[in-house]
Order: structure tokens, then sequence, then C-alpha cells
């Protein structure tokens, strides 16, 4: 078994940096690995805990609060992908699990979602935790794609079922570091590669929820992105990079090297991600300027249309070090593109903003002929082709925009009213006057499937022509 | 002797969707059963084999049971009921103890002891069991048998089925049997009871799924290698083919099942796609003519659906990625043209129409698929009555007084 001596950054003269506020639990193998990482590598003072049903598994580990479950059921063995027995186990474990999530604010659970073990155990200790009115966050590791459809089955099932409690449920993809130069050597060094960047994102976490920063964001940034709440429906929407470097190392360098990380190197994904928080943390000598630069340099460097939350947190420990994690997010839902069959986000629609009194027809369809003056610059720019110069738009129009959730972009100017109506197009369905009835049905419990309601005719649901 | 001149007669019921029919059986001497006839009364308030309406649905109990007591010159006191309803859910569980005598041999009670620890397996909060159904064992070195009595192994694991369901309604319904006093000796979920009307030993070694088809719900069950290895109950049924030509075409609900069942079919043939049917007028209905491909589209697309999810479902176990078996249909939605053409469309595998087991008495009933759940639930009963201990002395007396008390309704 490896020793774990204490000292150098995890000395017990060092201030707890997290007291208890924020407990991480490496569940299962995965999750035991990422904790390792966390001691070996992170900050001190975390409240970390282990929990696997296999013995090889917390022996190995470095993670002084580990303990192994189900030693009745499995003997040490594990639960080989058994989801059945490992809530057998859960069931068992039940008093440790309750004891775990009392005392604590935030409970981050790291977890790989094809585990049986880890999967189970966070399930449960997901509604106990709710129970005690602490937050959780889920951050999962999705299998390998060679892994085999069964494993990527069950990661899937987790991901609802985690999203369905969990407060907030960060998903990182194994199969991002396929084509790692690291991972084709080794698969294992592909495991170990994500295993720190599991420890390093739940590092960025604790930062931002603990609300001791220079600059701070809290729980309700994390949520806004990953939270039930997101509106994200997609398997992976976290992408994580992180940097260290010296005090001295300029900007752009640090930048430079954060882009290179392993989970960036599609390029297919900046068509998927639509926010980013950075997590900065260095030494007293780390200024406001510091960390601006740092934030101007990343934005430069990002699509437009991404805007970046900002965190930074002074850290003593770090000796004369700078560190920097991105958590990049995807909250828009998912639909299927037909044409190609792959995922793509939906833009979302546009919050609907309080502009006072609706526009007048003059000022939807205003007289063309005069020049009127450009529209404010919009906060989010869009990713696509900047409109021509030629195009002249009124005032009124950035109100029109708000209220119309969703306009179409304007590429050319407007000859005539007709063609100004048409350019406003609402992606709301028409509203039903009339709620749509379950006939014979009506009295009994609604048959829900994936969200549609079964008792509704088939044939109305799918659009079918039916000739009366 | 007296006691021992008894007849065996056991009692079927199914408190359906579209009908409540009571079946009556007698278990012969040697073991085999017969019918001996079946009351049945159209269903009332009852929806998706729930209960909406209490006092009709325990009106509709009371007939059909009446009629099976006319028709078989018996006295009921005691039913085995089928259980069913989309509340109804099933996952597979493991149990494993350790053998710790000499030899480590296998012995009754440490088959007593996984049956317990299956019993004792915590259900989603407000469920009851409703069967815990044994797959297999299996011995330490990873050998599978049905019957490790005798051998030996350091441990013994047990594989179950379990099936459970919301408590709350599970009582609703026994108690709307019991309230007319008649006795709940036993239930049974209804796909499991379905299964032992028309699959054969060797069917269910050999794989098969069986998919009953009812007026409110789709009940299913699959067997590999003899053991039940998946079920499932979707709160859809042949109703809602109806209910969805009511709603698309702009007709009454009679008039909507008289056309499924005459003209309707699952499958759109592009040659009858300018066909009329003509809807005869009645007295407070004016004459009609109606699309024949739209009534088929509309049928069509809800039985596809049905076949889909079910479908998907079984994709959803892990038993399937192995099954090579056949898909049987059965049950009173079976009936409607097409549906053995759709099925094949669907499903990868084998599609047959299910045929009943055969039995002793009116044959008329054997070809009824609306009858399966019962039958199968008197094969059930039958298993059942012949692995329980005969009662005796004064216990077979307190059994006769109490069917003699109960014919009497004073208890």
């Amino acid at each position: 078994m490896i020793e774990f001596t204490q000292d150098g950054p995890f000395a017990e003269k060092v201030d707890h940096l997290f007291p208890d506020r924020v407990r991480i639990l490496g569940l299962g193998q995965t999750g035991a690995a990422a904790c390792d990482q966390l001691v070996l590598h992170g900050r001190p003072g975390q409240d970390l805990w282990v929990f696997d049903s296999d013995q090889l598994t917390i022996e190995g580990s470095v993670v002084p609060n580990k303990h192994l479950l189900g030693a009745k059921l499995v003997h040490g063995m594990g639960c080989a992908g058994d989801i059945e027995l490992a809530r057998e186990i859960v069931v068992q474990e039940e008093n440790k699990l309750a004891h775990v999530v009392r005392g604590c604010d935030f409970l981050i659970l790291l977890v790989g979602l094809a585990g049986a073990t880890g999967v189970a155990l966070a399930e449960r200790l997901i509604e106990l935790t709710k129970e005690t009115g602490a937050k959780v966050i889920v951050v999962g590791v999705q299998p390998f794609g060679f892994e085999g459809w069964t494993r990527r089955e069950k990661a899937i099932e987790a991901i609802a079922a985690m999203r369905r409690e969990a407060d907030s449920v960060l998903v990182l993809s194994h199969d991002r570091l396929a084509d790692h130069p690291s991972t084709a050597k080794n698969i294992r060094h592909g495991f170990h590669l994500m295993h720190g960047l599991l420890a390093k994102t739940v590092q960025a976490l604790a930062q931002i929820v603990c609300k001791r920063g220079l600059i701070q964001l809290s729980f309700a940034d994390v949520r806004s992105l990953y939270g039930r709440y997101a509106g994200s429906e997609a398997l992976e929407n976290c992408w994580v990079s992180h940097v260290e470097g010296d005090m001295r190392d300029c900007a752009e360098d640090l930048v430079a090297e954060l882009m290179e990380g392993a989970l960036l190197a599609d390029e297919a994904i900046w068509k998927q991600i639509d926010h980013a928080i950075v997590a900065v943390s260095g030494t007293r000598h780390l200024g406001l300027s510091d960390v601006q630069e740092m934030v101007s340099v990343l934005k430069d460097r990002l699509p437009a249309n991404i805007p970046i939350a900002t965190s930074a947190s002074l850290d003593e420990e770090n000796h004369e070090k700078v560190r920097m994690s991105v958590l990049f997010a995807m909250t828009a839902p998912v639909t299927v593109d037909t044409s190609h069959g792959a995922l793509v986000p939906v833009k979302k629609n546009r919050p609907i903003a309080e502009t006072g009194p609706l526009p007048t027809k003059d000022e939807l369809e205003p007289p063309i002929t005069e020049p009127v003056p450009q529209p404010a610059k919009p906060s989010r720019p869009p990713k696509a082709k900047p409109a021509p110069a030629k195009v002249e738009q009124p005032v009124q129009m950035e109100e029109v925009e708000a209220l119309t959730l969703e306009a179409e972009p304007v590429e050319a100017p407007v000859r005539s009213s007709a063609r100004t109506k048409s350019r406003f197009v609402a992606k709301q369905e028409e509203m039903q006057f009339e709620a749509p009835t379950r006939g014979r049905f009506e009295k009994t419990h609604e048959t829900m499937y994936r969200g549609e309601n079964l008792d509704q005719p088939t044939f109305r649901r799918r659009g079918l022509k039916i000739k009366v | 002797m007296f006691w021992g001149k008894s007849r065996n007669i056991i009692v079927a019921l199914e408190v359906g969707s579209t009908k409540v029919a009571a079946a009556v059986g007698e278990i012969r001497p040697d073991g085999t059963l017969a019918l001996l006839g079946i009351g049945e009364a159209a269903s009332g308030q009852i929806r998706k084999c729930e209960i909406v309406d209490f006092e009709v649905a325990q009106g509709c109990v009371r007939d059909a049971l009446a009629e099976a007591e006319q028709k078989t010159d018996m006295v009921i006191a005691e039913v085995y009921l089928a259980i069913s309803g989309a509340h109804v859910r099933s996952s597979n569980t493991r149990v494993t103890t350790l053998i710790g005598n000499d030899g480590d041999e296998i012995s009754h009670e440490h088959l007593q002891e996984l049956q317990d620890m299956a019993t004792a397996q915590p259900l989603p909060t407000d469920h009851a069991i409703v069967h815990h159904l044994l797959q297999h064992y299996v011995l330490d070195d990873g050998t599978k048998t049905d019957n490790p009595i005798g051998l030996a192994s350091k441990q013994l694991t047990a594989h179950f089925h379990q099936v459970y369901g919301l408590a709350t309604r599970l009582q609703t319904t026994i108690r709307c049997v019991k309230e007319l006093s008649i006795d709940v000796k036993n239930y049974a979920l209804s796909s499991y009871a379905t299964a032992q009307a028309v699959l054969t030993r060797n069917q269910k070694n050999l794989g098969a799924v069986v998919i009953n088809l009812g007026g409110g719900i789709s009940d299913y069950i699959a067997y590999q290698k003899g053991a039940v290895v998946h079920t499932g109950v979707l709160g859809v049924g042949g109703d809602h083919l109806t209910n969805d030509i009511v709603s698309g075409l702009k007709i009454p609900y009679a008039k909507a099942e008289t056309l499924k069942k005459s003209e309707g079919s699952v499958i759109l043939n592009p040659a009858e796609a300018h066909d009329r049917i003509t809807l005869p007028g009645s007295y407070n209905f004016e004459e009609r003519q109606i699309h024949r491909d739209s009534l088929n589209t509309i049928m069509q697309a809800r039985q596809a659906e049905i076949f889909e999810i079910i479908l998907e479902d079984l994709q959803s176990a892990p038993f399937w990625h192995e099954f090579s078996g056949t898909v049987y249909i059965t049950g009173g939605a079976s009936q409607v043209k097409g549906l053995v053409e759709l099925a094949s469309q669907i499903f990868p595998c084998p599609v047959e129409l299910a045929h009943q087991s055969p039995f002793d008495g009116d044959q008329n009933y054997g070809r009824r698929p609306d009858l399966s759940t019962l039958l199968g639930l008197l094969q059930y009963a039958r298993q059942a009555e012949m692995e329980l201990p005969s009662a005796r002395g004064f216990a077979r007396v307190g059994q006769s007084l109490r069917k003699a008390l109960a014919s009497m309704k004073l208890i």
C-alpha cells in the first residue's frame, strides 16, 4: 500500500482552504483515481472521501479517508458492472452513506459513468444529500467508444438519472482523448490524463462555489451552465483545460498552453460550446490587472460568441505559481441533424425583454427610404459572417428583435413593406386554444413515454394527415 | 371418507379493461385440468386495468362471478386473481449465501435462506411485491443450475426476477373482490399467467416473448432458457386504437369499435387507398362514408408505436442481445387484421400468433385469444394447488366450513 506522508503543502500548519463546506467524494475506480490526483497534485485541506466495492482500488488509493463497501456481499471483488448488485451494496451501506452527506454545503461526486458501484452510490448519495438541503455537483466521465455499446448505454442511463436529481452534472468524454498521442501509446496514459483533468475540474468547481475569491462567482453560475434547468440534454456538456505557470510567464504563453488542452483538440467542439467559466488562482502578487489581461487574451483566442465568467482567488501555497482552469459548457438543447445524423445544438431562444409598450405597426415597418443609424452592438455578436456594411436598420429594431424571440438575420436592405413582414419569423409554435382531449382516458393516469402522452392519438402526435 | 370426496375446484378471475371474466376449473385426481365454465361481464369504469369507479367495477365483478356460478353450478368462495396495470414494474436481482456446512453441500435450508433474502430486498416507496420468480442458481465456479440440492459449492447465488407494483392500486383490485365475501387465495401477474397458457416448456427453453395485447394495456413477458428474464406493462392497448379512430374520424365510440373489428387493418395497402367504407346510419347517426386509408393509417400508427415501444424496452434488457426465440402475440386486441405482418416488420425475430395449450372442457374458449390470460391463470392456479401441502384433519374441516359459510354469505 502506498503510504501517504503529510509534508510540504499538506503539512498541518496550512489553513484548510475548503473546510467542510465542500466535500469531494470519489466513487468507484474512476472517482478514486481522480481523488488520488487531488491528493498528489491538488490543494491541501480538501475534504476527500473515496468509496468502492473493489478492495484493490481502495488499497491502492492514497486518499486517507477511504472505505470499502459491500464486503459481505462481494468480498472486495467489485461489482463487475452489475448495477443491481451495486444497488444491493448501497442498500446495505445506507448508514455509512447517510453519515457522509452530513455537515457539508456542497457535495462534489466524481464518478465514471459506466461503472456500477460509482453510479449506484451517486444515485443514492444525491437522494440523501437533497434530504439534507446541500447542493450536489456530479462530475462524470463517459467511457471510451471502443468499450462497447453496453457500457455506453449504461452511461446514458446514468446521465439521464443524475440530471433529473442532481443540481449540476458535468459530463466529460473519454473519447476526446482517443486521438491524443499519450493515449495512442498506452491506453493507461489516457485514463491517467482524464483523472488529472477530473481533479482539476473539481478543484476549479470548489474554488467557484466557495466564494472566497478575488473575483467571485457562485454556485448559481455553475448551475446555470450545468444544472438541470440549463436546458442541456447533451451527453457531453463539459470540456476542461488547465494550465499552471510561473507568475512571470506572460499571459499569451499561458493561454496558448491552455488552448492546447487535450479535450480541446477537436475543432468541432467550438460549434457546441456556448459558455465558459475561468478560474484563476495565484499568490498575493496576482493582481486584478493580471487576471484581466489573461482573460482578455483568452477572449481573443475564443470564438466571439462565447461569454466568459471569471473567478479569481489567492492561494498562499501556490509558490509563485499561477493556475488557470477553464470549464467550457454547452447549454443549448440538442437535436438530431437528419442530413448528417449528427447531434447539433439548437440556438436557445432569447428571453423576452421588458421593453415597455409594444411597437406600433409603423415602428415594425419603418419607412426604408430614410437612412437610419445602426443598432447598438449586441452583447453576443453573431458567430456567422457579419452583415454587409450596407445594411441599415431602424433604431426600434433592437426592441422588436427582443420581442419576436428569434429574428432572421438581415442580409440586404429591405425594399418593400411585405418583405419587412417576412423577416420576422417567430419560432414559437402556434398556441392551441383548445386543450387536446384524451377521450376515453380522461380520468386515468396519463401514460407518458419519452415526454409524449401516449393517450393522445398517435396520428396526431406524428402529424399524419387524415381524410374525414 | 366424506372430506376426501370433495372436488378440487379452482377459480381464476381477471378484472380487465374490456371485460371481467371468471373461469371455473377442476383439478382431476390425475393432475389434469378441466374447464367447467366461464362467466363474463362487460367492464365498466375500468381503464388500463385500473379501477376508476369502485362501485361500478365491483358490480361487474359480481356479475361475472354470478354468471360463472350459474353456468357451473358451483359456489365460488375463493379466486386466483390476475394483476396488471401500468404501475407494475420489474427488475432482476440476485442474492448470495455462503455454504457453511461440512462438505459444502447445498441443502433446502440454503435455498430457503436465499428465498428469504430475496423477499427482504427493499422496494421503491409505496410498492408491494407481486412475484419473486426464480431464474436459476449459480455455484461458485459459475455453473448455472435449476436444482442445486446435493451439489457442493462454497457459495450459492440465486437470480430472481422480481415484479412489484403500487400497493394502493393492488389493494384496490383485491378489495374489490374481497368485499364480495370472496377470498383472494393468490394472485399472478397477467403476462406471467398468459405465458402459462400459450407457451410450452420447450418454447420457454428456446426463448420466447409473449405479448398480450389487451384492451387497456399491453403486457409482455420474456423467457430465456426456461426462466423469466423480463416483464413489462405498457398502458396502451386496443382501446387506444378505438379512441384514435373516434378522434380522427369523428364517429361515436361504439361505431369506431365495430369499424375497427370489421374493417380495420394495421397494414396499409396502396390498392385500397381510394376505397370507402359505408357506416350504416342509426336513429341518432347519419350514414357516412369513411376513407379506408384514413382508418388504416390511424390504426397502423398506433399499433406500430406499441410494438416499437415494446421492442425498445426489450432491447434495453441484457437478455435481448442473445435472444434467438420467437415473439408470440395474443390478447383481445391481437384479432385486428395484419397484426402479425406489422409485428414481423418491426421485430427482428420470428413472430406468430399464440395458440393456447389444450385442456378438457369447452374448446370454443380455447380459440379466443382474449381469454388466454384467464385460462393461463387457471394453469397457474393448478400448479400452485398441486405444490401446496394438502390440508388435513381440522384444517380441512375449517377450509370446507369456510367455503360453506361463504356460500351462505355469512362471512
